[in-house]
């Protein structure tokens, strides 16, 4: 038996992740039809609602087309890159 | 060379000699050009190495570069087909509904190829006055691959046109 004990203490820390944004960057290959079809087709977005997004990258250069978790933004992103889209993943502001 | 959609919902390309089949193999042959990053390659790049440049580069670029590698060989493989049927002469090929997207992706591959090596630019902006050759005829390929695109658009990706797909 030694002389000193060794206290072990347990500390839980919970902070909130921060969210991740899928970023579509325009380009002057993929066709403005396209880039709203694919959009409908990987999120399940709506024509109107993928038509706004796809403007936004056309005038802006660029779009956030969607934001969450980093597991679910890195799916997206391969996905968008999978139909050829200029895409690439930020960390929110 | 004329293209028309057909009553079953894909469309017909009908090439008139053996010049028109060089046209198409061409998709090919630019997608894979050997003188720029393969575009899984630039994909990848993308990725900045502060939100992972190096695990994409190792996990998701090889996935991409195969799935991109495959859509190209199903696209060439139906043109040797099509080639081999009429001959080398006159002759259809058709792209049906289901083979829609990997024709989409092959002609996309094509024109972010030449694009990738040419620099076109935005279509607005571009002048062939004084332009070599070479990046002249580039640049028509390039037109012609996208006035395929502009039908399988219109003509066969649209969402009434598809079978529902889960999101």
């Amino acid at each position: 038996m030694s002389d000193t004990d060794t206290l072990i203490r347990t500390e839980e820390v919970t902070s909130l992740d921060v969210p991740w944004n899928v970023v579509v960057n325009d380009d002057p290959v993929n066709l403005m039809g396209y880039v709203t079809f694919v959009l409908t087709k990987v999120f399940g977005y709506d024509e109107k609602k993928a038509s706004i997004l796809m403007i936004q990258v056309h005038r802006q250069g660029r779009s956030i087309v969607w934001t969450g978790e980093r597991e679910k933004a890195e799916f997206y992103v391969q996905q968008l890159q999978g139909h050829q889209l200029k895409t690439n993943l930020e960390k929110s502001q | 060379m004329k293209a028309m959609p057909t009553l079953e919902g894909g469309l017909r390309i009908d090439t008139e000699n053996f010049n028109d089949w060089g046209v198409l193999r061409s998709i090919i042959v630019d997608a894979n050009d050997a003188t720029t990053h393969d575009l899984a390659s630039r994909m990848g790049a993308l990725i900045s190495e502060e939100v992972g440049g190096e695990d994409w580069e190792e996990y998701i670029v090889p996935d991409l570069r195969e799935g991109f590698h495959d859509e190209l060989a199903q696209v060439g493989a139906a043109i040797e087909s099509a080639i081999h049927i009429a001959d080398g002469g006159p002759g259809p090929i058709w792209i049906n509904r289901d083979e829609v997207f990997p024709w989409y992706s092959a002609l996309n591959q094509a024109r972010l190829a030449l694009e990738e090596r040419y620099h076109f630019g935005p279509a607005e902006t571009i002048s062939l006055e004084g332009v070599d050759p070479v990046k002249r005829t580039a640049f028509m390929r390039s037109k012609f691959y996208c006035a395929i695109q502009c039908l399988l658009l219109d003509h066969v990706m649209s969402p009434s046109k598809l079978p529902q797909q889960n999101p």
